[in-house]
C-alpha cells in the first residue's frame, strides 16, 4: 500500500497537498510484469532471469505469462520451473499474445508499433503474452528424471530458460522424444524437430553422433509409420548441411 | 422480471411521438437559433448588455468572446505531452446487505505522448464503514448517507485525486493536462447544509488553487451535453420587451412568447450547425448559482466538435484567461478524441479502471460475508436480500 491512504472522513474536509509521488498512484499490488521492451532496472537477484510466471498448472502442462510482451521463449525451447523445491523441466509448445481484459479485443490502428508506442501507449498495458509448456520431468540434482513430477508447478512459480548444461542433460536420454510423441494436443512433429535443434545448438563437435542416436531412437518408435519417419529424417539430414529445415 | 412484450406498446407510442413531434418543427427552431446566433455573432457585446439588463428565469452565461457563429480551429498538440485523467465509481450503501458500508473506486490514468514512457493505469478502492462515514453529521443533524451524497463524494474525490495526480506528473517533469469526465460545476452543492458545502468547497477550491499555482490546465469534458445555456442567452436576445426581458412579468403569460421560437434547442444542436470537426466555439462563463462560492475559480465553457459529437468543455478561470493553456486544452481534447474514436481515450481508460461491474459487486459482498463469518462477527443480511438470492416456486 502506498503511503497516502484516502479514507472517508478525510475526503471532503482535507485540502489537496500536491506533494504525492507518481508511485503513490500505482495499484497496491506491485505490477509483476513489464510491458515495455526496456528491462526494469529495479529487478535484480535470481528472479531477474525469469521469462515468465505460471498462471495455470497441471501435472502434464502449464501456462505461463511472459514477463515481457512478446517475450515468450522460442517454440521448442527448454524451460525450468522452480516450484516449492522442485525443478520442473518442460518444453514450450505454444505462445499467444492477446488482450488481458476479457471483454476488450485488440483492433487495427494502421500504425507501426513505434508510432503506437508514442501515440497510443495504453494499448501495450492491456496486452499480454502467454506460453504453454509441456512438462517432461524434473531435475534431481544434476540428473534429469523423465517422469512427471509428484506435484504440479505452483501457480505464480517463475519460469526460467534452461542453460546449455541443463539442455544437454535433459536431451541426453532419447526418452524425451517418446514423451513428445506421446503428448496429446501438441504439433508433435514440428515440436520434435524444434526441440532437437535446440538440443543440437547446445552441443559442439559431436552433433553427428548425437543425431545418429536420436535418429535410431525415432526409427524404433516410428517403425510402423514409414512416411512420417522418413519425412522427419529427411528434414533432419538437411541441418548438417546448414540449410533451414 | 421485465415483461418486454407488455412494454412494447408503450415503446411504439414513444417512437411515434418522437417521429411526428416533429422533425420539421424542431428543424425550424434550430434554424431560428442559428440565425439568431449569426445576428449577434460579431455584435456579441450588445447581446451581453441585453443579458445584463434582463431578469430571465433561465440560467444564462456571460459571453466572454466572439464571434459567436464562428469556430476556432485547433492548434497542434505539443509533440511531448502527458494527459492525466481520473474517473470514479462506487458500490452504494445497501442496508439489505451484510454491512451498510460503501466503496469508492477511483481509476487513474497518466498517458505520456511523444515518448516511449510507460503509462500509469491503476485504480484505488476506498472503503467507508465508520459511523462518521455512514451517518455523517451536517447542519447539526446525523442522517444516514444516501446515494446522492455518495455520488457527490465520489465526484469530489475524482477531482481532488486528479489534481494530485496531475501535480505529481508535472513535478516528475512532464508537461501535463488534467482531464475529468463531466462537469466542474458541482451543482449538487445547492441546498446542502452550510458546513457540508464549506467542507466540499475547501477541497474543490484547493484543487484548483494547486493546479493554478503550477499552471497545469484542467478541463471537464461533457459528452452529449444537454444544457441550453447559450440558447437561453439567444432567448433573451429575442425578447422584444423594452428595457430587457423580465420573465416574471412576461406580457405573453399564458400565450406563446416570441422566445419560444428556439425552445428545446440545446447548445449542442446549435453548435453542430456552426462548428467544423476540430473547432471550438467562443468562450462563455457559466452562470450557475453554485459558482458564487468558487472564489476566484469561476467556471468557463466552450463547445467543441470532437469528430463525431459536439462536446462541452469546462475550464476554471485561470485556464480561460490564459490563451496558451486554453489552446493546450483545445488541442489535447481534439487529439484525445481522435485517439479514442470520438471520446477522449484517457477518460475511456480511466472509466475502465474505475468501473465496478455487477459481478464484482456481488463478489465484494460475498467476500465480505465470508470474512464476517470467518471472524465470527455477528451480521445478518435482511430477509429481503436473502429472499432475492433463493427464490422458491
Amino acid at each position: 500500500m502506498a503511503e497516502t491512504e484516502v479514507t472517508g472522513s478525510e475526503v471532503t474536509g482535507s485540502e489537496v497537498t500536491g506533494t504525492r509521488s507518481l508511485e503513490s498512484f500505482l495499484d497496491s499490488d506491485t505490477r509483476p510484469l513489464s510491458r515495455s521492451p526496456i528491462p526494469d532496472d529495479q529487478d535484480s537477484g535470481p528472479a531477474a532471469a525469469r521469462v515468465g510466471e505460471v498462471v495455470e498448472s497441471s501435472t502434464t502442462t502449464l501456462i505461463a505469462e511472459a514477463r515481457r510482451l512478446h517475450g515468450a521463449p522460442d517454440f521448442g525451447a527448454f524451460v525450468r520451473i522452480e516450484s516449492d523445491g522442485q525443478q520442473l523441466v518442460g518444453v514450450v509448445h505454444n505462445a499467444r499474445t492477446q488482450s488481458s481484459e476479457p471483454n476488450r479485443r485488440p483492433m487495427a490502428y494502421g500504425k507501426t508499433e513505434a508510432e503506437l508506442r508514442r501515440e497510443q501507449p495504453q494499448i501495450f498495458e492491456l496486452l499480454r503474452t502467454q506460453f504453454e509448456v509441456l512438462v517432461l520431468g524434473y531435475l534431481e540434482g544434476e540428473a534429469m528424471v523423465h517422469r512427471f513430477p509428484p506435484q504440479p508447478a505452483r501457480i505464480h512459480s517463475f519460469v526460467f530458460p534452461c542453460d546449455a548444461a541443463q539442455v544437454r542433460v535433459v536431451t541426453e536420454d532419447p526418452q524425451f522424444l517418446r514423451s513428445l510423441l506421446e503428448a496429446p494436443g501438441v504439433p508433435t512433429d514440428e515440436l520434435l524437430l524444434a526441440t532437437l535443434r535446440h538440443a543440437l545448438e547446445q552441443r559442439q563437435g559431436s552433433t553427428r553422433d548425437y543425431l545418429g542416436v536420436m535418429g535410431s531412437e525415432l526409427s524404433r518408435v516410428l517403425r510402423d509409420d514409414y512416411d512420417r519417419l522418413s519425412s522427419l529424417i529427411r528434414r533432419m539430414t538437411t541441418w548438417g548441411r546448414g540449410e533451414a529445415s | 422480471m421485465l415483461d418486454l412484450s407488455a412494454v412494447r406498446h408503450q415503446i411504439n407510442s414513444m417512437v411515434a411521438d418522437h417521429a411526428e413531434g416533429g422533425t420539421a418543427a424542431f428543424d425550424a427552431r434550430v434554424r431560428v437559433a442559428v440565425t439568431e446566433l449569426q445576428r449577434w455573432s460579431s455584435d456579441w457585446p450588445a447581446l451581453q448588455q441585453q443579458l445584463d439588463r434582463s431578469r430571465s428565469s433561465w440560467m444564462v452565461p456571460r459571453i466572454v468572446s466572439g464571434p459567436l457563429a464562428q469556430g476556432c480551429t485547433a492548434p497542434d498538440r505539443p509533440e511531448r505531452l502527458s494527459v492525466a485523467a481520473t474517473d470514479g465509481s462506487q458500490i452504494f450503501p445497501d442496508r439489505h446487505e451484510i454491512s451498510p458500508c460503501y466503496l469508492l473506486n477511483i481509476g487513474y490514468v497518466l498517458l505520456h505522448y511523444g515518448t516511449d514512457e510507460r503509462p500509469l493505469l491503476s485504480s484505488r478502492p476506498s472503503l467507508y464503514w465508520r459511523d462518521d462515514d455512514l451517518y455523517p453529521q451536517w447542519g447539526g443533524r446525523r442522517t444516514a448517507i444516501n446515494r446522492d451524497m455518495v455520488g457527490f463524494r465520489r465526484s469530489l474525490l475524482e477531482l481532488t485525486e486528479l489534481a494530485e495526480l496531475a501535480a505529481a506528473s508535472q513535478a516528475a517533469g512532464h508537461e501535463t493536462v488534467a482531464l475529468t469526465d463531466g462537469t466542474l460545476v458541482f451543482w449538487g452543492l445547492e441546498g446542502r447544509p452550510p458546513d457540508f458545502r464549506q467542507a466540499s468547497l475547501t477541497a474543490l477550491v484547493s484543487s484548483f488553487d494547486l493546479l493554478a499555482s503550477r499552471r497545469i490546465p484542467i478541463a471537464g469534458y461533457i459528452s452529449r451535453p444537454g444544457s441550453p445555456e447559450v440558447v437561453n442567452a439567444l432567448r433573451v436576445g429575442i425578447c422584444p420587451v423594452e428595457g430587457g426581458a423580465d420573465c416574471d412579468r412576461c406580457p405573453w403569460l399564458g400565450q406563446v412568447p416570441p422566445c419560444a421560437s428556439v425552445e428545446s434547442v440545446s447548445d449542442a444542436v446549435l453548435f453542430r450547425q456552426i462548428l467544423q470537426p476540430g473547432e471550438r466555439s467562443a468562450l462563455f462563463e457559466s452562470g450557475s448559482r453554485v459558482l458564487e462560492d468558487y472564489g476566484v475559480h469561476q467556471i468557463f465553457f466552450f463547445y467543441i466538435h470532437a469528430g463525431d459529437e459536439i462536446g462541452r468543455v469546462e475550464v476554471p478561470r485561470y485556464v480561460a484567461e490564459d490563451e496558451e493553456l486554453l489552446q493546450l486544452v483545445h488541442a489535447t481534447i481534439i487529439d484525445q478524441a481522435a485517439k479514442g474514436g470520438g471520446y477522449p481515450v484517457s477518460l475511456a481508460e480511466a472509466h475502465e479502471r474505475a468501473v465496478v461491474r455487477g459481478p464484482e459487486r456481488e463478489g465484494f459482498y460475498r467476500h465480505l460475508e465470508e470474512v464476517f463469518v470467518r471472524n465470527d462477527v455477528g451480521a445478518r443480511i435482511s430477509r429481503k436480500s436473502l429472499r432475492k438470492r433463493t427464490v422458491g416456486v
